[in-house]
């Protein structure tokens, strides 16, 4: 049975059925993404202000901001204009075990993309703004494809919320 | 005349306004660090063998590869292997590599000094690794994250900062590297040549402070 073994179990992950929770499906899934990818997601010329949060499960600052972004997803999530995403930058061989881990943990039922696109850093983080130095947490908020805030630190609530109405 | 009074309050007020935002401008500019082309600080650091290390103990170098980084970061880890190699490589030409550790220890103890100690001893670190106590040095330099190289060179008895960023362009596979950045840059000031790329970013760390 090569679904027992852990590559076997992480290949076919993807093929699984969401797990059911009440009436509401977490699939805790991780899609790989490249930077082209994730740029036709949160650059949709749809009305929507999309909040794009760049994290990874070793970032303690992230991980401590993650609550807080998943209690404003809860509360905005049944806005049609409001969309999050989360933007994981773990290694990719990690999606499916230490990232879905993470979320399947914390019950986290968010859109989560894992950016595999180590050669090319130079491009794109200069493309989401051209002050980031790179550090991570750091958090973009796009509507119609344009970017609207960067803010390249750890978020408290209340500012997220206040980005968040400005713009809705 | 009050509407001449009211024009005169008005323009005190607003030369007021004005004069404190160029203040603020000029703080944030403080805060920013250093760019290519500015001369960088000395500093007196305490090494891993608990001496002092500053870059005027360097007599005989051409500059400086200074390297913030960490023991806890899973990018800095990643790169420690490769900051032995730079120090090897580069030592012996005159630019030898100076790590510093910027992080508060109280808000990550794998970051503290006698951590530093013990993964400066396991590495077989070839360079001093210092401990930024207080936290003065690295908002100087303007180190966002770890690793964050700040390559000095020596120009008419200053450290002139000529590259800022990342070591290479993967992290992750040290053996699927394109572009080796630190290494193209001082191979440019050794040969004399203007260096191609002065600046890079990639994901790092952020640096731990405590927040006030």
């Amino acid at each position: 049975m090569t679904l027992l073994t852990l590559n076997g179990s992480a290949q076919n992950a993807e093929k699984k059925e969401p797990a059911t929770v009440g009436t509401i499906k977490h699939d805790y899934s991780v899609k790989i993404v490249r930077f082209a990818d994730l740029e036709a997601v949160m650059k949709k010329n749809d009305d929507k202000l999309y909040v794009v949060n760049f994290w990874a499960t070793w970032c303690r600052p992230c991980v401590m901001e993650l609550p807080e972004f998943m209690e404003v997803n809860n509360a905005y999530r049944n806005n049609p204009r409001f969309k999050m995403i989360l933007v994981s930058l773990d290694v990719a061989k990690e999606a499916e075990t230490t990232v879905r881990a993470f979320l399947e943990k914390r019950k986290m039922d968010v859109d989560v993309y894992l950016l595999d696109d180590n050669k090319r850093m130079n491009e794109w983080i200069p493309a989401i703004d051209k002050n980031w130095s790179g550090a991570i947490p750091a958090t973009v908020f796009y509507r119609n494809g344009e970017k609207v805030e960067f803010i390249e630190n750890q978020i408290q609530k209340s500012e997220l919320e206040q980005i968040i109405n400005k713009y809705l | 005349m009050k509407k001449t009074v009211l024009i005169v309050y008005s323009i005190i007020f607003l030369t007021g306004l004005a004069q404190v935002k160029a203040q603020n401008m000029e703080n944030n500019s403080e805060l920013k660090g250093y760019k290519v082309g500015d001369v960088a600080a000395d500093f007196k650091l305490k090494n891993v063998d608990q001496k002092t290390v500053s870059l005027s103990d360097y007599a005989a170098a051409k500059g400086f590869i200074v390297v913030f980084t960490c023991n806890h970061c899973p990018y800095a880890k990643a790169y420690e292997s490769r900051i032995i190699a730079l120090d090897k490589k580069y030592a012996s030409k005159g630019y030898p590599v100076i790590a510093i550790n910027p992080n508060d220890p109280i808000v990550v103890p794998a970051d503290n000094f006698e951590a530093m100690q013990v993964r400066a001893k396991e590495k077989g670190f070839t360079f001093p690794y210092l401990f930024d106590d207080g936290q003065k040095v690295y908002p100087q330099y303007g180190a966002t994250k770890t690793p964050h190289v700040f390559l000095l060179n020596k120009e008419n008895g200053k450290n002139i900062v000529r590259y800022i960023g990342a070591i290479d362009d993967n992290y992750a596979d040290a053996n699927d590297v394109s572009n080796k950045y630190v290494e193209a840059a001082v191979d440019a000031l050794l040969a004399n040549q203007p260096i191609a790329q002065a600046s890079t970013v990639a994901i790092g760390c952020s640096i731990k402070a405590q927040k006030n």
